[in-house]
């Protein structure tokens, strides 16, 4: 397991790195590299790595240290170099990508980006003059799910209830999505079911040029890039989904979609941010949702034994 | 005797005039050149701004566009992208662009423009890279037309030049 997760960073993300950061990160020992969930390159700044809830850096001579103003600083050329690497000299090919701030490099690994805005009205036109590049590490837990799918099987008396995983941000519910899609759509212990993954943020399939690098399953179509109402109607429309996988719910927009899912008898697994029955109620759309009985279980997500731990089951009964 | 001084003159005269016939040749090349190098420009924006093309299979689809000695400055630059991990258009455009010094009749200023603007090269969105061809075609074109004005003020002087210096020195000698 240390050495894939080793590999993921150096095989992966290191060459996407300017010279020095590599050489710096590649120093690094197997236990410390498979531990590494972000690396981060900001102008004029210490090299960062997020290893769990801990920041690290590396100095110049390639130690790992807990005190960042030991850490290489990251010149105006590092920046460039990387980001020169990760769109292959060709901004111009990732227009789209810039605009919604990340690049998704071959193994699903996004490339979140900073710099200077220009902006029309509401809309982003590009960023110009990138001053900060964050490599979030996209790694699959096979059979992170499986605990919440024997949940969800449960509540349904054998069949598929509609969920809403409930979490706060890095708690592992986009995994645990993940999961869920390739667990369902390759019938693991239950019949295979055609599973629809509406992926707005490319986070969930880490599509490089709409292609999965993540496992989803056998029987998966991933709407990449798609914003999520727009996905869910397509998806009913056009790929005859049995079940809809989406993350991060909470435009008025997704209410409608879902609801219009729901009554079409396609079952709906998402994700919310919220850390408690109590927080999603305080929002009136689903409270409305969860009093129509839209959602049969809630599962609410933190890290109290590290990502992805299941704090409380809640089973809302249909009114 | 006068058979070896006729051939003397000759060659005097043939070496004179074959060297002013080159330079006025070069004048007429550089002229070619700028035309090549701004159609092959025009062949690169259209893989970069409509087709999307990665900018080291467009540098390679431009090469195989056009001709030597202008195929060899994408040529040389596509290289040096595909060839080295990490290698940025910045490192391998002059490297292009040394090739094309060497082995054309352009001049250095002809080149400062695509000095000064090549590491801009793919690094923008497409609207940006319009602008920045829009740029270099504007800049080329002005350095045709001085390539030309030149050509056509020079050429008689190094076409007659050379016979005349050929036959200045024969005089001398004589």
């Amino acid at each position: 397991m240390g050495a894939e997760a080793k590999d993921l960073v150096l095989k992966e993300i290191s060459p996407y790195l300017p010279a020095i950061s590599r050489g710096l990160i590649e120093a690094q020992s197997e236990e410390f590299l498979a531990r590494v969930e972000e690396i981060r390159l900001r102008c004029g700044q210490p090299l960062m790595l997020k290893l769990g809830d801990e920041d690290w850096t590396v100095t110049a001579n390639g130690q790992p240290s807990r005190s960042l103003h030991l850490g290489y600083r990251v010149s105006e050329e590092d920046i460039y170099r990387s980001i020169a690497s990760i769109s292959d000299n060709s901004l111009y090919a990732f227009e789209e990508d810039i605009r919604r701030g990340f690049i998704t490099i071959p193994g699903g690994h996004r490339v979140g980006l900073a710099g200077s805005v220009d902006s029309e009205g509401d809309r982003v036109r590009t960023i110009k003059y990138f001053s900060g590049l964050c490599f979030r590490v996209a790694r699959e837990v096979p059979g992170a799910a499986t605990g919440i799918l024997g949940e969800i099987y449960a509540a349904g008396g054998g069949g598929l209830v509609n969920t809403l995983l409930i979490s706060p941000p890095r708690c592992g519910k986009t995994t645990i999505l993940r999961d869920l899609a390739r667990q369902i759509s390759s019938g693991k212990g239950h019949p295979a079911q055609n599973v629809v993954l509406v992926d707005e943020r490319s986070e969930l399939a880490g599509c490089f040029r709409g292609i999965p690098q993540l496992e989803v399953g056998a029987q998966t179509d991933v709407l990449d890039a798609c914003p999520k109402a727009i996905g869910m109607m397509m998806a009913i429309r056009a790929l005859s989904p049995r079940v809809i996988i989406c993350d991060e719910i909470g435009r008025q927009e997704d209410y409608s979609a879902l609801r219009e899912c729901i009554n079409a008898g396609v079952r709906v697994i998402c994700s919310i941010h919220a850390s408690s029955d109590e927080d999603l109620r305080r929002r009136p759309v689903i409270r409305e949702l969860l009093g129509g009985g839209a959602f049969r279980l809630g599962v609410v997500l933190n890290r109290s034994r590290g990502p992805g731990t299941v704090k409380e089951i809640i089973r809302w009964e249909v009114s | 005797m006068i058979a070896l001084k006729v051939m003397g003159i000759s060659l005097i005269m043939g070496g004179c005039g074959g060297w002013g016939l080159a330079g006025a040749r070069r004048l007429d090349k550089r002229v070619e050149v700028i035309r090549d190098l701004r159609m092959a420009l025009g062949f690169l924006e259209k893989e970069i701004t409509t087709m999307f093309t990665p900018l080291s299979l467009a540098l390679e689809r431009t090469a195989a566009f056009c001709e030597y000695p202008v195929a060899g400055l994408f040529m040389t630059s596509s290289a040096v992208l595909q060839g080295k991990q990490g290698a940025t258009i910045r490192e391998a455009w002059p490297e292009g662009l040394a090739y094309l010094l060497n082995h054309s009749a352009l001049r250095p200023e002809d080149l400062k423009v695509l000095q000064n603007v090549g590491g801009q090269l793919g690094m923008s969105n497409a609207s940006e890279q319009k602008k920045v061809f829009a740029l270099l075609q504007e800049e080329l074109k002005l350095q045709e037309e001085k390539a030309r004005a030149q050509a056509t003020a020079n050429r008689k002087l190094w076409s007659y030049g050379g016979f005349v210096l050929g036959a200045v020195v024969v005089i001398l000698l004589l």
